[in-house]
């Protein structure tokens, strides 16, 4: 990546003043990233950016409250940044952002579908539109835009929106796909189709709540509805009946909040494609109210407030 | 206690206290006959129907769902309908990727004085929910047993 | 939970269509149900010793009873398990009267469906918690908001109760729109004459401070403890040293300033005392037609006060007051006739508002008390009343009934009679409303004896035609068209709400309708009650009505004050939210969505949390669902509460 070092050089100057900053490192292969917590001024040679860095790390900022933290945001992990900030979840004099123009993250799902079940990678190079896996002493070539993430196809924001340090120049949005491909497809299905795939799709839910782990607008932490009593809504059960209702609770809970960053379905391990439910929600919260999460930190989100007359609801007709 | 068979479908209403439960009283006083298949859950406040308690009952097998409250500006709490109109407009349109008709929910306003206006609300609601017939049901364990599984759990 | 239900026939009005028997039997399978019977009349009082000895015998700890609406009998059936010792909210009903038997002929289904609702009823019992009301303080003081008649009457009637009153008006003096009338009706005597001594005795009453020429900034607290901002407006005169001897009004050159009080006929003085009996009599200077303070030029006021009251440099300010309840009378505004096209939308100097003709015909007014027709002076020879401008009118968004305009257009009549003898009066006109005591005889007195000449029909259109006017409208008993050379045309000009209603409304917390009028807590029950603990309503901010109405509800409301500070504390209802500290989050949605500012943020070791002021909740659970975690329930109707009465109607 490009501006790598000149974002290590930004951190060393900032690191004396902060408790930890986060941003990525190198994972366990070369295929994956792993988030970086740098704490001492060594840690922040094993700073690296680029395809791999697919974590939001906005995740980790709500525990973190009451430290100074330094945070490393791709375009879409800022917009988290900016929900918790409207949503008073993190203080703005706590946390210093590193933003840094992004070009697309891959989709660790597409590589293995294109690859099948890797095991052990010898390496893997990123050579302008291509990728270069070795494996098991063979090299394979995937066209990047293969691999690319889809959400960075129809990305809007690929600079950071909110940031104390900015490195590199900033570019412009290169804007793919208009509107969501998937998510007209899914709509042409019939109705019983529907239902019948999400019985489906939430019978393999396995309960292990990545999702709701990795999401960065989940931050009820320890009181998740799905582990309360008091209120009941879930059972423990392993009934589809359960594990459906945590995905609506979860897709409710969003509504208006979410920004798409897409963890959801990256941490599921079933691959159950949740984000097409929060995709969903954002496109009649956008009809409806002409309102995107984490664009305002001083923003009002739409199901928090009201006009007495609504412009776009008619719900006399009925 | 199943719905007869064959003649009711499970129509959950949640109500207002203060108008619409009101205007489905004025509707009994006043003996406009309606049909029998809605059952209604009394809250304070089309405010407090969280449009989660929606999805849940129709996951739960109701074959149609049905909020009625006080006319917007007439809210006794003020702005509770405002927030209500937001939330379940969203639901209303959000229904549809599970697969479940849109028909099947339905919000309306009613108040206290409206008996009449409830009784077409409710047969409207009700003839609306037959012609769309028995709501697809998630396989699972037989109702009873799950039931009492779950009033053990609570 | 050792449950019992109680199943009644109601006589035959429930047993008719629904067989009891069956549903109490059925009841007797369901989850923690003990005891389960069928009853002949459940709220009769051996009735009601039923269900106390239910209680006592299979120690119950919690009731259903199935029987009408819980909007009829809650309260009858919590005072009687409380009776026997239980508490109040470990109660619960299920209707089957109104939403079952009555709206219903098959016995089947019926039977069926009211099985269903007591099992409902019985599981959302299992999650009841006993709930327990809390005593607060009161502070016996009343905020009266509006110096019209209604407010004066609230007033007196609280400050002879013994009660501290704080009276808030808007304008410079009070009086309201009835110290702008000339006399009323039906009995035709002077309106100042019987409004006059009650504002003295409010100027003089030990018990009220009146704060005039001031409005309500902000309201914060609730029922018992409301704390009350006032904005006193600036006059640039002080009115501790102001005796309202009125010579800077004789000396002030700037003779062009709107004449508010006198409707803008005529005009006044920039430093002005709007009328002799003005309480309090202290003068003001309308800043916007001062030359010292537009042009910084003049102070001739400031040279001849005798008492050196004058003070160009006075700015707005602020008072704070702490009342326990507050009445809102801020009356009505009329409605801005000139929408209307066909009656020359404001061109014709000649077209006035019933109100402006009051003025004319006042001993006090801009006139003398002579009618005069604004264009030229001259004497009206034919005056023309057009009755219901912007009442019973759809086109233009009042499809209400002023109520009043009918009585007045009758007394403007005889009175014109009484001014000028010669004059002919013709009344156009929708219906005649006047249903009032001694009203419909003085509506004839108008048309029989003073010779008014109704006409029973709209006005199409008003034309200049010379210097007078020709009015054009349809006679629909004759089935004619009908037309009248007026010098002078009155329009009954019908009620507005209040021009800041809807503002004063948002701060008091109080609902209005779409037209602007503050909602009563009952359209029968509760008339002068809002649903905002402790505020209430007096007069024509509430809806339009006559003299007579608005003294009763001021009245009313004082009674209604009284009677809540007849009590030293005051319970809450506990029907209230509760935020569980341990799952809050601190995120603030529901403070920024409670309707009444209910939840405030607090400090818990270093955390933010939420925490519900019970006293203000009202218990309309908006936080409770907006919270993600489930931190804030609603008692009575918590999550978990419903979510059983779900599971009891849908099991899959």
């Amino acid at each position: 990546m490009k501006y790598q070092q000149e974002l290590k050089d930004s951190i060393r100057k900032a690191l004396p003043g902060l408790d930890v900053v986060i941003a990525w490192s190198a994972g366990y292969d070369p295929l994956h990233a792993t988030p970086h917590f740098i704490r001492r001024e060594e840690d922040i040679d094993r700073l690296e950016i680029g395809p791999f860095s697919v974590h939001n790390l906005a995740t980790y900022l709500p525990g973190l409250r009451g430290k100074k933290v330094g945070i490393v945001v791709k375009g879409c992990d800022s917009r988290s940044v900016i929900e918790l900030l409207q949503e008073n979840l993190i203080n703005r004099e706590e946390v210093t952002i590193f933003g840094f123009p992004c070009t697309g993250v891959v989709d660790q799902t597409k590589i293995r579908k294109a690859l099948g079940h890797t095991g052990k990678v010898d390496f893997c190079q990123i050579a302008s539109q291509t990728v270069v896996i070795g494996l098991g002493g063979e090299e394979h070539k995937l066209r990047l835009s293969k691999v690319l993430a889809d959400k960075c196809f129809s990305c809007q924001y690929p600079n950071a929106l909110i940031s104390d340090h900015f490195v590199g120049e900033k570019i412009s949005p290169s804007v793919q796909t208009e509107g969501d491909d998937d998510l007209e497809a899914f709509e042409k299905m019939p109705m019983d189709e529907r239902f019948a795939f999400w019985q489906k799709e939430m019978d393999r839910c396995i309960r292990c709540y990545a999702c709701r782990n990795a999401c960065p607008m989940c931050v009820c932490r320890d009181h998740c509805l799905a582990e309360s009593r008091d209120p009941h809504w879930l059972s423990q059960e392993d009934s589809v009946r359960d594990k459906w209702m945590f995905q609506l609770i979860h897709a409710y809970h969003l509504a208006g909040r979410c920004t798409e960053c897409g963890e959801c379905q990256r941490a599921c391990p079933m691959d159950i494609p949740l984000l097409l439910l929060k995709k969903k929600m954002n496109k009649e919260i956008k009809e409806l109210f002409q309102y995107e999460a984490g664009v305002d930190p001083e923003a009002t989100p739409p199901l928090l407030s009201f006009k007495m007359e609504e412009e776009n609801i008619n719900e006399r007709e009925w | 206690m199943p719905v007869l068979k064959g003649k009711e479908l499970r129509i959950v209403g949640f109500l207002c206290n203060w108008c619409s439960y009101g205007g489905a009283d004025t509707a009994g006083v006043g003996r406009f006959n309606q049909p029998t298949d809605l059952r209604i859950i009394r809250v304070p406040c089309s405010g407090r129907i969280d449009p989660l308690f929606i999805m849940k009952t129709l996951l739960n097998g109701a074959d149609g769902v049905l909020v009625s409250g006080c006319h917007p500006r007439d809210c006794h709490y003020a702005e509770g309908n405002f927030y209500a109109r937001r939330r379940l407009e969203v639901l209303h349109r959000f229904l549809p990727i599970l697969g479940i008709e849109p028909g099947r929910f339905e919000y309306t306003w009613v108040s206290a004085s409206e008996g009449q206006r409830w009784q077409q609300v409710v047969t409207r609601f009700t003839e609306q929910i037959h012609k769309l017939g028995p709501a697809p049901k998630i396989a699972g364990p037989a109702a009873s047993e799950t039931l009492r599984q779950m009033e053990a759990a609570l | 939970m050792k449950i019992g239900v109680f199943v009644c026939h109601c006589g035959s009005n429930i047993e008719g269509t629904v067989d009891t028997a069956a549903v109490a039997a059925a009841a007797r399978e369901f989850p923690g149900v003990a005891f389960a019977t069928d009853t002949m009349y459940t709220c009769s009082e051996p009735g009601q010793e039923e269900i106390v000895n239910a209680i006592k015998e299979h120690q119950l700890d919690g009731v259903v009873v199935a029987s009408c609406t819980p909007r009829m009998h809650e309260q009858t059936f919590r005072r009687t398990v409380e009776r026997a010792g239980l508490n109040r909210y470990l109660f619960e009903m299920a209707n089957i009267r109104e939403h079952v038997s009555w709206i219903g002929k098959d016995r089947e289904a019926n039977t069926n469906k009211a099985t269903e609702l007591v099992r409902m009823a019985a599981s959302k019992l299992l999650h009841n918690r006993p709930l327990l009301s809390k005593q607060f303080d009161i502070n016996k003081r009343v905020l009266i908001i509006g110096g019209g008649v209604a407010g004066i009457q609230a007033a007196l009637d609280c400050a002879e109760g013994g009660l501290e009153v704080i009276l808030v008006e808007k304008t410079t003096t009070i009086g309201g729109k009835m110290a702008k009338l000339d006399k009323t009706f039906p009995t035709v005597d002077c309106s100042c004459c019987i409004l006059g001594p009650r504002m003295v005795d409010v100027a003089q009453h030990p018990n009220i401070t009146l704060y005039a020429y001031s409005e309500i900034e902000e309201v914060s607290g609730y029922v018992g403890n409301f704390e009350v901002k006032v904005k006193k407006k600036a006059t640039y005169v002080d009115w501790d040293k102001c005796t309202g001897c009125g010579i800077c009004m004789t000396k002030c050159p700037s003779k062009k300033a709107t004449d508010f009080f006198n409707e803008g006929i005529g005009k006044t003085t920039a430093i002005n005392i709007p009328f002799p009996q003005a309480i309090p009599k202290k003068a003001k200077i309308d800043a916007n037609f001062c030359m010292k303070l537009q042009k910084g030029k003049c102070g001739i006021c400031a040279k001849v006060c005798p008492s050196g009251c004058i003070d160009f440099t006075q700015q707005d300010e602020f008072v704070t007051e702490k009342v326990g309840a507050i009445v809102a009378a801020t009356g009505f505004d009329l409605f801005d006739w000139t929408v209307y096209g066909e009656y020359g939308g404001g061109r014709y100097p000649d077209v006035i508002t019933s109100l402006q003709y009051e003025r004319m015909l006042s001993a006090s007014g801009p006139t003398g008390g002579h009618i005069k027709r604004p264009s030229d002076g001259k004497e009206p020879k034919n005056v023309v009343f057009i009755q219901c401008v912007g009442s019973r009118d759809k086109s233009v968004g009042r499809p209400y009934c002023t109520g009043f305009c009918c009585m007045y257009t009758a007394k403007q009549a005889i009175l014109t009679k009484d001014h000028l003898p010669e004059a002919q009066t013709y009344v156009f006109y929708m219906d005649i409303r006047a249903t009032g005591k001694n009203y419909d005889e003085f509506t004839r007195r108008a048309m029989e004896e003073y010779n008014a000449k109704y006409i029973r029909g709209r006005v199409s259109m008003i034309y200049p035609k010379g210097d007078s006017l020709l009015v054009r409208g349809a006679d629909t008993l004759m089935g004619t068209q009908v037309e009248v050379d007026a010098d002078l045309v009155v329009l009954a000009v019908g009620a507005d709400s209040s021009a800041g209603a809807a503002g004063l409304a948002e701060k008091l917390r109080i609902s209005y309708d779409s037209y602007g009028f503050y909602m009563e807590g009952h359209p029968k029950l509760k008339p002068v009650e809002t649903n905002t603990a402790g505020v209430y309503l007096a007069g024509c901010c509430q809806g339009p009505k006559d003299i007579p109405s608005s003294v009763a509800q001021g009245s009313a409301a004082a009674s209604k004050v009284l009677g809540l500070f007849s009590k030293d504390k005051l319970a809450s209802d506990p029907q209230v939210s509760v935020v569980d500290i341990k799952r809050c989050i601190g995120c603030g949605k529901c403070i920024k969505t409670c309707p009444f500012g209910a939840i405030k943020e607090i400090d818990f070791r270093g955390m933010k949390k939420a925490e519900v002021i019970e006293t203000v909740c009202q218990g309309c659970g908006i936080c409770t669902s907006t919270c993600p975690q489930g931190a804030a329930q609603l008692q009575h109707f918590t999550d978990n509460q419903i979510l059983s009465e779900v599971n009891a109607l849908c099991q899959f």
